[in-house]
């Protein structure tokens, strides 16, 4: 103490000169109109700067919670945006009136594993039973399709990849649903086949492809991929199809887990038809 | 004291009723009144020296209405004058409580503090009133002209004071 006592007495007058020149800068960039103005714009183009830098750092830091955020409001938009996809069911089955309301939910998730290069391809995502997640649910990413659910433990989920030789999904193209199959034949990383639609049918090369009507796992109207290649073998009368997967399955980082609420409810309705 | 009074009000009222109103170029601001703070008596304490430069600053900027720019000089300047009279030899002056000039410390020391208090002096006021938008040549032009002219007539107080001494 009496050390610090003899420094700032001995030191008084620069303590003195710091303090007195602080009072000046006030004065100065306070009471001078000119000295002011220049001082605010300094002041603002520094902090200017300083906050880019500030807000390119914190924001690289913040990618992890501003995608999960972003997931969040997909899958809000998500509950807005199909809550009569399965209306048409309404008319044709005897469902509850609750399903009028709402058919689907979207669990945001991290896909923590995944292959594409394999001939049946599966990816795991980070939730499971315990939130919700159970098999045979359908699985978007931000871009479209993903896979289905096959099996669930407390935390984790595998789920079949749309390149997988066993999935299987209903097309709908240009209004219209088609009761033949994508399949992905190994042959090229994101690109499916499509077979047995008529040569008649007018679809055109860059047509996009959905979910149709049919699934219990999918809303009507997610994107499959766009047709890219349309061979016609003249002995048939059935044209074969390439389409280009939505959903880049090289860098699939998160996804969507659609939760059909009725789904069980509805497929015993199906097996008993 | 009463005579050190005086010449404080002489130079003060010269500074501001004279010199200020001088319009003989856009390149000459002298700025004399310094010569109080140059000369300022060796004996008072370091931190006094930082009060009187502060007040006198604080005084000239309200006759003039440039809030804060002649204080921060003010106080620049005295803090510059104790890191410029410390490598001098003034333990006779000091003890002999008199004023730092010509007369009590020599021309050539007198001088050269003088030379590098009043080219600071001009040079951070300039500086300072023209902060964001400097003009280079204008600050050089006018620095120069303005110390040089402090100078010389610092140089006449200094002599005529010798003068009425002897």
């Amino acid at each position: 103490m009496q050390r610090l006592i003899a420094f700032i007495e001995h030191n008084l007058h620069i303590l003195l000169l710091v303090f007195l020149q602080v009072v000046s800068a006030f004065l100065i960039f306070n009471l001078n109109p000119y000295q002011k103005a220049t001082f605010t714009q300094f002041a603002s183009s520094v902090t200017g700067r300083f906050h880019a830098i500030s807000f390119n750092v914190t924001n690289y830091f913040d990618l992890k919670k501003q995608n999960i955020a972003l997931q969040e409001q997909i899958a809000n938009q998500f509950k807005d945006r199909y809550p009569q996809s399965l209306n048409y069911l309404n008319d044709t089955i005897a469902i509850q009136d609750s399903i009028n309301n709402q058919l689907f939910e979207a669990i945001p998730v991290h896909v923590i594993y995944n292959t594409s290069f394999k001939v049946n391809n599966v990816f795991i995502i980070n939730k499971g039973k315990n939130h919700g997640i159970k098999k045979n649910m359908g699985v978007i990413s931000p871009q479209g399709v993903a896979g289905i659910v096959l099996e669930s433990n407390d935390n984790f989920s595998t789920v079949m990849s749309l390149l997988n030789s066993e999935m299987k999904i209903i097309p709908y193209i240009n209004g219209q649903e088609y009761f033949t199959e994508l399949i992905w034949n190994n042959s090229n990383p994101n690109h499916l086949t499509l077979k047995g639609i008529n040569k008649l049918e007018n679809i055109q090369l860059g047509d996009t492809v959905y979910t149709g009507n049919s699934s219990l796992l999918f809303p009507r109207g997610i994107p499959i991929g766009s047709i890219t290649k349309i061979k016609e073998n003249p002995k048939s009368q059935y044209a074969e199809m390439e389409l280009k997967t939505v959903t880049n399955f090289r860098n699939l980082a998160y996804a969507f887990v659609i939760v059909n609420r009725d789904y069980e409810s509805l497929n015993n309705l199906f097996l008993n038809d | 004291m009463i005579k050190a009074t005086i010449y404080w009000i002489f130079i003060i009222c010269f500074q501001i009723l004279i010199l200020n109103h001088l319009d003989i170029s856009t390149y000459i601001y002298p700025q004399v009144f310094i010569i109080l703070l140059i000369a300022f008596p060796l004996h008072i304490k370091k931190s006094y020296q930082i009060i009187g430069a502060f007040s006198l600053g604080l005084f000239i900027d309200f006759l003039v209405y440039t809030p804060g720019i002649h204080t921060s000089a003010c106080l620049w300047l005295m803090g510059l004058r104790m890191l410029i009279l410390d490598r001098q030899d003034l333990v006779e002056q000091t003890n002999n409580r008199w004023s730092y000039s010509i007369q009590n410390v020599g021309f050539v020391p007198f001088s050269y503090t003088a030379l590098i208090l009043v080219f600071f002096y001009h040079f951070y006021v300039l500086w300072l009133e023209g902060i964001g938008h400097i003009n280079v040549s204008h600050l050089l032009i006018t620095g120069v002209s303005s110390s040089l002219l402090s100078l010389l007539i610092i140089g006449i107080f200094e002599a005529l004071s010798i003068r009425q001494i002897e």
